[in-house]
């Protein structure tokens, strides 16, 4: 359905790229030509600001890097037009790999400021280079000729001109909506969620950038051979500014944004050009900058999502009362116990090492959050982690996560090394994790949650994107294991709902189902039963039951100390950051030390004495199940 | 060696105009972690309004305090305007929304003054020279001025309980408003300091580099270059990186291609973010406190 209207959307666009040169005036098709050139540019940089979260203040740059390699190999080489805007377009990706291959380790700020020099760097070396022209540029860049025909006036350049910018268009989309977009949209959310579900945000966000500095560069292209000359001034600053702001007014990360602001900031600037020196005589030189200037600020205040935001929430507004609910879709919980649920050929035979902590130490300052704390968890156990309030159980986890990095010891998975990388490295490794406090991607519904966790068993890259066709066949793929998930998990009836509006406990099995989307070997839940009714904790239990009946293994921190103990295969006890016990659940549960960590004597004290105390009857009860 | 000391003394006066922007961008980015790009236009401005009030008749000094003052207030507004209203204010988002303002406010300084750069007549003094190297009194006025203005500036966010109470909005917004602190207050008050440090630069700059309405772009830039060379919170750190950044540029533009000088800033800075993204001389600093 909603696909349908979005192939309405690009035949709506095909038409009128077709139809506008038609009916339009020569002056009118002009500034046309220069909306569909600048709006490539724009398109990147809306991509890059609404996926990656990431500002570049230098897209003219890469315009210009575009725009002097298209001409210095067309006039000085004669290479071929299309094999010259390849190399262009490449070489402008080329450049914003080496900025950003540093950059964007960096908080985002950096990246802004630092495109912001690319852009006076290159202006700097165009105008310093007599090889490039100097200031005069590179000029006698001739209009494009294919099979005899030139294009030549302003409405045969725009008819060349629309497909391409269809297929960026399209391109695009297809970023935004696939594989790429998906765990960007869940970085923004989430970054460390996204991480630990196999998500390379350091990657993800340079892809996105240098294919944003390819729009640039495209651009740059369409430009030199419309106005056959290319000088510094490409480079300049008021020209990102103005890709800036088309990318600001249209509205961020969506791919009409970008052409609306695009023929939007056109007509500005060419309506502002006539206005300001009718009001002002003498006024001469980048005047339009200031309805630039004044357009920017005023949208980020005042209309944060831009234009096409505003038009789909009033399109939202008209639909809402048609809209018929999701027929909710029944129950579909086994109520066998036992039956192995999502088991894998290659997974190792149960029993076998799975996990390997040796000798984990962490410092946080002064403090010792974890010292000397080792354990293994096998194949096809349950494995659980207890331990009083500020045990060091979470950091155990998070560094087992890949989320922190210990101050000493390992972390083996199936033996290879994993402490002290990254969370996508764990998830890679088939270990994976959910959050004590909840870390929802709320932009997305329930299924797109899930659609997350499928990041790693999909391949779908940016070339993939290109070819729409293999890359529909995946998504459909990951469409039917999201739903056997959903359904697994019991919350295929919110499948389509928002996943900020469901319940803490319903969200919580949001985690847990994006967690098994996948397909983990080592599944680590943070407190899992916190805030589940009674109905589906006993549902959930049943579940890990079957998981691990698959050959999954399963570490469980929970502070219910009852459920862990009538779950668990094995059971760790943390103190202090010390581990105190660990073996079976009836062993763990009579230990003394056990037994003295909750009731917070020093070990030394004789259990058997304080035996007849109240509290502590109290508390051998809570670890007896009592 | 006399070219070196020329060189050295050219870096220096041009540094201090540098530290200057670039103590405004780190009394703003200390306290709200706002990044503001206007910084730079302020210093333009307060020039262009200088020249013109000299241009009036107004004697000099006044001139100077008009132009300053002119843009305190601007700074006063773009807080109350653009920045206080956003409730949830990100570094980045300030990027785009000072971008515009100063897109705008260069666009008006265009009007207003079309396109040609001129110099507000230097502060009374004589030109001499020493040792080979010839001293024009304006570099010892710049270079004397930012230093009083650095030492004033690092002395009251660093000494004063007004400001460590601004400090503590960056550090800790919850407790320092559950301490008492105004966060907002602190913005506006951070604000007027840069709006100052901003105006100092302009007027002290004019008579040598001059004033147009495209000036504030590079000299932003560059401030902006140099508070990071300090680690960005730095008041002290952002002086120093001023001063650094306006010598190296000067050697560079004196030893290898005039040329060259606008790029510098902006190797610098990829170079010292790859290497140091705390800043090169966050270090020393933090020992010292």
């Amino acid at each position: 359905m909603a696909r349908g209207r979005e192939w309405i959307g690009f035949a709506v666009f095909a038409v009128l790229l077709t139809a506008f040169p038609l009916v339009a005036p020569e002056s009118i098709v002009d500034i046309g030509v220069y909306a569909l050139i600048y709006g490539i540019a724009a398109l990147g940089l809306s991509l890059l600001m609404g996926l990656a979260g990431q500002v570049n203040l230098g897209q003219a740059a890469f315009f210009a890097i575009g725009a002097y390699t298209q001409g210095m190999l067309v006039t000085r080489y004669g290479v071929a037009l299309p094999v010259a805007a390849v190399a262009a377009v490449a070489f402008a990706m080329l450049a914003a790999l080496l900025v950003g291959l540093p950059l964007l380790r960096l908080r985002g700020h950096y990246l802004a400021l630092a495109t912001l020099g690319l852009g006076i760097i290159v202006t700097v070396a165009a105008t310093e280079s007599d090889y490039l022209g100097a200031t005069s540029g590179i000029y006698g860049i001739a209009k494009p000729e294919f099979g005899g025909r030139r294009y030549d006036s302003a409405a045969e350049f725009f008819w060349l001109l629309a497909p391409v910018m269809f297929l960026a268009v399209l391109f695009a989309r297809n970023v935004v909506a696939g594989r790429i977009g998906r765990a960007l949209g869940a970085i923004n959310d989430s970054e460390v969620a996204a991480e630990c579900l196999g998500a390379d945000t350091f990657r993800l966000r340079l892809q996105v950038f240098v294919l944003s500095a390819g729009y640039g560069g495209l651009a740059g292209v369409a430009y030199v051979h419309w106005i056959g000359v290319v000088n510094p001034n490409a480079a300049n600053f008021p020209l990102s500014v103005e890709f800036l702001l088309m990318a600001v007014l249209g509205g961020l990360g969506s791919v009409w944004g970008a052409v609306i602001g695009a023929v939007a900031v056109e007509f500005l600037d060419e309506g502002l050009r006539d206005v300001i020196p009718r009001l002002i005589p003498h006024a001469s030189g980048e005047v339009q900058l200031i309805g630039f200037g004044v357009a920017l600020t005023a949208v980020v205040l005042f209309v944060p999502g831009g234009l096409y935001d505003l038009w789909r929430r009033a399109v939202t507004r008209l639909r809402r009362r048609s809209a018929t609910p999701a027929a909710p879709s029944g129950s579909t919980v086994d109520t066998t116990d036992e039956t192995p649920v999502l088991s894998r050929p290659d997974r190792p035979a149960p029993g076998t090492t799975l996990l390997s902590v040796e000798g984990l130490v962490r410092h946080f300052g002064g403090v010792t959050a974890l010292d000397g704390v080792s354990f293994d968890v096998r194949a096809g156990e349950i494995f659980g982690l207890i331990g009083p309030n500020g045990a060091g159980k979470t950091t155990c986890f998070n560094i087992v996560s890949g989320v922190l990095a210990p101050s000493g010891g390992s972390v083996r998975l199936r033996g290879t090394r994993i402490d002290g990388r990254k969370p996508h490295v764990s998830a890679r490794a088939r270990a994976t994790r959910t959050f004590q406090n909840l870390q929802i991607f709320g932009s997305t519904t329930v299924r797109g949650n899930v659609a997350v966790g499928r990041h790693l068993r999909g391949r779908a890259g940016l070339l993939r994107a290109a070819l729409v066709l293999p890359a529909r066949a995946e998504e459909r793929a990951i469409a039917r294991s999201v739903d056997e998930i959903l359904a697994l998990v019991g919350i295929a009836d919110a499948a389509d709902r928002p996943a900020a509006d469901l319940s803490f406990g319903r969200q919580r099995l949001v985690e847990i189902a994006r967690a098994l989307a996948l397909e983990p070997d080592l599944l680590l839940l943070d407190e899992p039963m916190a805030g589940l009714s009674g109905g589906e904790r006993a549902d959930l239990a049943r579940l890990l039951r079957r998981l691990r009946a698959g050959g999954m293994a399963i570490v469980l921190v929970e502070h219910d100390v009852e459920a862990v103990l009538a779950l668990a295969d094995r059971v760790a006890v943390l103190d202090d950051g010390v581990l105190i016990a660990l073996g079976r659940p009836d062993e763990v549960r009579h230990d003394p030390a056990v037994v003295a960590a909750y009731l917070g004597l020093d070990e030394d004290d004789e259990v058997d004495e304080t035996a007849d105390d109240p509290v502590v009857r109290a508390a051998v009860r809570e670890l007896d199940g009592g | 060696m006399t070219d070196l000391g020329q060189l050295l003394l050219a870096g220096l006066s041009v540094g201090g105009v540098y530290a200057l922007v670039a103590m405004g961008f780190a009394a703003i980015y200390a306290v709200s972690g706002v990044l503001n790009l206007t910084q730079g236009e302020f210093a333009a401005l307060a020039g262009l309004v200088a020249i013109s009030a000299s241009g009036n008749g107004f004697p000099l000094p006044l001139a100077a305090l008009l132009g300053i003052v002119t843009v305190v207030v601007l700074a006063l507004a773009i807080q109350r305007l653009i920045i206080a209203p956003v409730r949830r204010m990100t570094t980045l988002l300030s990027i785009i929304l000072t971008l515009g303002v100063s897109t705008a406010l260069k666009a008006t300084m265009l009007l207003i003054w079309g396109p040609e750069g001129r110099g507000l007549d230097p502060l009374p003094g004589n030109d001499f020279t020493a040792a080979g190297v010839a001293v024009r009194s304006q570099y010892l006025w710049i270079l004397g001025v930012s230093v009083v203005v650095a030492v004033a500036v690092s002395w009251f966010y660093e000494r004063t309980l007004a400001g460590k109470a601004l400090r503590a909005c960056a550090e800790q917004p919850v407790a320092a408003r559950l301490a008492g602190i105004s966060v907002a207050r602190a913005s506006l008050v951070s604000f007027g300091i840069a709006g100052l440090l901003g105006g100092i630069a302009g007027v002290l700059a004019s008579p040598v580099y001059f004033s147009a309405w495209d000036s504030g772009l590079a000299l932003g830039l560059k401030g902006f270059v140099a508070a990071t060379l300090g680690g960005l919170t730095s008041i002290r750190g952002a002086f120093m990186g001023g001063l650094v950044l306006g010598v190296v540029e000067s050697l560079v533009a004196g030893y290898i291609d005039t040329g060259l000088r606008d790029a510098v800033a902006f190797v610098v800075l990829i170079v010292v973010l790859v290497a140091r993204p705390d800043g090169v001389l966050r270090r020393q600093v933090a020992a010292r406190v």
